[in-house]
């Protein structure tokens, strides 16, 4: 066992790791609660956003167009495929809606592999202004990048929970979590209501791409499936809880990264999501319910 | 997928047994042996040797794509995770082929076996779970598989239980069976073996267990309420498909000659599922479809020179199309679509066929020719 200090620069990564799970854990949630439909081209969306970025740096923009154009494009991307099929798609099982992102998975991954080709072995990096200054804490350098990490979970989190709890529009989400139907009728634009969730998950992806792509790396396939690693604590919270994903995506960054440093572990600490969503689940599920409503036990 | 509910095998209700075969049905049996002939005879003497490989490799995963398609069209389980699957199939064949001289096809028994064993065991916790749940939990196992194998890697004739030498700088390829070492050979061997395992489904379609996953399709609640032992059933279709995921992950080593765990990526079980649904998850067809989709395709591209990207796109593309419009897939809307061209053009020539009705929902679901059941 390696000792303490050999850990303390991975407790910084992991908690801005958990952070940015957790943002995108929260805008999962969101939609799928709002909406029904489990978005698992989250990755993907993010990660063409931030090659978009990386290509317009490259060409000589200033950064922040880049970024711009990356939460843009995750928001268009993401508004566009709710507009397009959300109605189309919305009376069916939740199973077939989250199978249908798939296919704008697949139609972005393609994308993205034609136009920034990996295979040549040239690799990508973006870097934030962020990233070269920092404080330290006792011995461990901590950048802003790292601090922007955690805190944007943390405070998107806050955020939405308020959001939620106290808007007209939150409100009007939480009825349609509980009945699309019912709350049709009572009035609630839904469609409207729906556009505004796809649209703040879409921002969501475009933010979360961006800084996935300075923390972990800028490339195709590593940023559209990293959106497992969210999924994980979004399964943990049982695709309910805001708190409870936070939560497990702040103890899934911790973890994996904790691993790191174990000689022996370091291999296996990629199956840190899985593991612990598996056994979350199993655990969490010991009751079985059998109904005929769409709700999901 | 518990939507097209109107489309499903109610099939298993109208085979009494010993009835005796319409003309429809032996035209269908003959159609399906030439074809069939035609695969084994004719096409390895018509196909260069890359196209013959190529053919190898539609065998193999048209066993894939029927397992996926048992799961996902017969039962309503949607599963994330086959191509790990076919990755235990695979590594336990190249484990025992190095570690033994049994004959091929005891392999390709004790491959399958193994694979249903640990397919069972990973699956019996899941399947408390339903719907969204069950594939998500699939997805997270097979993510979790695919990080043990890129650490393991795959046995390359070395020793102690992995087999794996890390410092073999030329490791002997994976045995072929004496029957069928050439490249050629090998095709009809897969081919034969392909033809085993859609008979094994066959059989369980048409039998007690096809018309329990249909109940169980159709509506859990109600299967419970008839006296179906849905935890049963729902297992049984898992080791079957996992059996015949793993006799494909063995047949898949001997193609090869040599596995490497990069082969064998995650994301390929997503691009699978959508070949699958493409194909037709209601029809054994569909899988064959599935499987030119899967890998005849690309190498086509790839002989013209086109980005296999173009077809990650197009399958994207399909997943939202069949999903929209035509839940059984190509193996049902082609023949049904062709029909209806037929009958189009018959009737612009002025030949009105006596008793055609405009295209009845009885029609549509039963498209002659489409259906092997």
């Amino acid at each position: 066992m390696p000792p303490w200090s050999d850990f303390e620069p991975f407790v910084v990564s992991g908690l801005a790791l958990g952070g940015v799970y957790a943002l995108s854990g929260v805008g999962l949630i969101v939609l799928y609660r709002a909406t029904g439909v489990l978005y698992l081209a989250f990755g993907a969306a993010g990660a063409m956003g931030a090659l978009i970025a990386w290509s317009l740096q490259r060409a000589g923009a200033p950064g922040w167009v880049g970024w711009l154009v990356c939460v843009a494009f995750g928001a268009a991307v993401t508004l566009g495929y709710g507009m397009i099929f959300g109605p189309a798609l919305a009376g069916r099982d939740p199973l077939v809606k989250a199978v249908a992102t798939l296919g704008l998975t697949l139609v972005l991954y393609g994308v993205m592999d034609l136009l920034w080709t990996t295979s040549g072995g040239q690799s990508r990096a973006i870097t934030l202004p962020t990233d070269g200054s920092g404080f330290s804490v006792g011995q461990v350098q901590v950048n802003w990048t790292q601090v922007i990490g955690l805190a944007a979970g943390v405070a998107i989190t806050a955020a939405t929970g308020a959001f939620l709890r106290y808007t007209r529009l939150g409100t009007a989400m939480r009825a349609m979590a509980n009945d699309r139907e019912i709350t049709a009728t009572l009035g609630v634009p839904v469609r409207r209501v729906e556009a505004a969730a796809w649209l703040g998950c879409g921002v969501l992806a475009g933010v979360a791409g961006i800084l996935l792509a300075d923390l972990v790396a800028l490339d195709a396939t590593t940023l559209t499936f990293l959106v497992v690693s969210s999924l994980a604590a979004v399964l943990i919270a049982r695709l309910r809880s805001i708190a409870v994903t936070f939560a497990a995506a702040i103890v899934i960054g911790l973890v994996h990264d904790l691993l790191t440093p174990i000689t022996s572990l370091a291999n296996y600490r990629d199956m840190t999501p899985f593991v612990l969503a598996a056994v979350a689940l199993l655990v969490l599920s010991r009751r079985t319910v059998i109904s005929r409503s769409r709700e999901e036990y | 997928m518990p939507v097209p509910d109107t489309m499903g095998p109610a099939a298993a209700t109208g085979a009494a047994a010993g009835r005796r075969p319409s003309r429809a049905a032996l035209t269908r049996a003959c159609v399906i042996a030439a074809l069939l002939l035609l695969a084994l005879f004719a096409l390895p003497a018509l196909l260069s040797l890359y196209y013959v490989d190529t053919m190898t490799q539609v065998a193999v995963y048209a066993i894939v794509a029927l397992g996926l398609g048992v799961l996902v069209g017969r039962v309503g389980l949607v599963s994330l995770g086959q191509v790990a699957v076919l990755a235990i199939g695979a590594w336990a064949a190249a484990r025992l082929l190095f570690a033994t001289t049994q004959p091929y096809p005891v392999v390709l028994l004790e491959a399958g076996l193994i694979t249903m064993v640990a397919g069972t065991v990973i699956g019996l916790p899941a399947l408390r779970m339903r719907g969204l749940y069950l594939a998500l939990i699939t997805l997270m196992l097979a993510g979790a598989i695919t990080v043990v194998l890129d650490t393991v890697n795959f046995p390359n004739g070395g020793r102690g239980f992995l087999g794996y030498n890390g410092s073999a700088v030329r490791p002997p390829p994976i045995r072929m069976p004496a029957i069928a070492a050439s490249d050629t050979g090998y095709f009809r061997y897969s081919v034969v073996v392909a033809i085993v395992m859609f008979l094994l489904v066959y059989v369980h379609i048409r039998t007690r267990p096809g018309r329990a996953w249909a109940a169980i399709r159709q509506s859990e609640p109600a299967a419970l309420a008839t006296g179906i032992n849905t935890t049963l059933y729902k297992l049984w279709a898992l080791a079957l498909a996992s059996f015949i995921t793993g006799v494909a992950g063995g047949l898949l080593a001997g193609a090869s000659h040599y596995l490497y765990s990069i082969d064998f990526p995650a994301q390929n079980s997503i691009t699978l599922l959508a070949v699958v649904l493409m194909g037709g998850a209601y029809s054994m067809w569909g899988a064959v479809v599935a499987a030119l989709l899967y890998q005849f395709l690309p190498a086509l591209l790839q002989n013209w020179g086109v980005s296999a990207d173009w077809l990650t796109i197009l399958f994207g593309l399909g997943v939202l199309q069949v999903l929209r419009t035509a839940p059984a897939g190509l193996a049902d809307q082609v023949p049904r679509d062709l029909a209806r061209l037929g009958r189009m053009l018959r009737r612009r020539r002025g030949v009105p066929r006596p008793g055609e009705p405009a295209v009845t929902a009885a029609a549509a679901q039963q498209p002659a020719g489409s259906d092997p059941r």
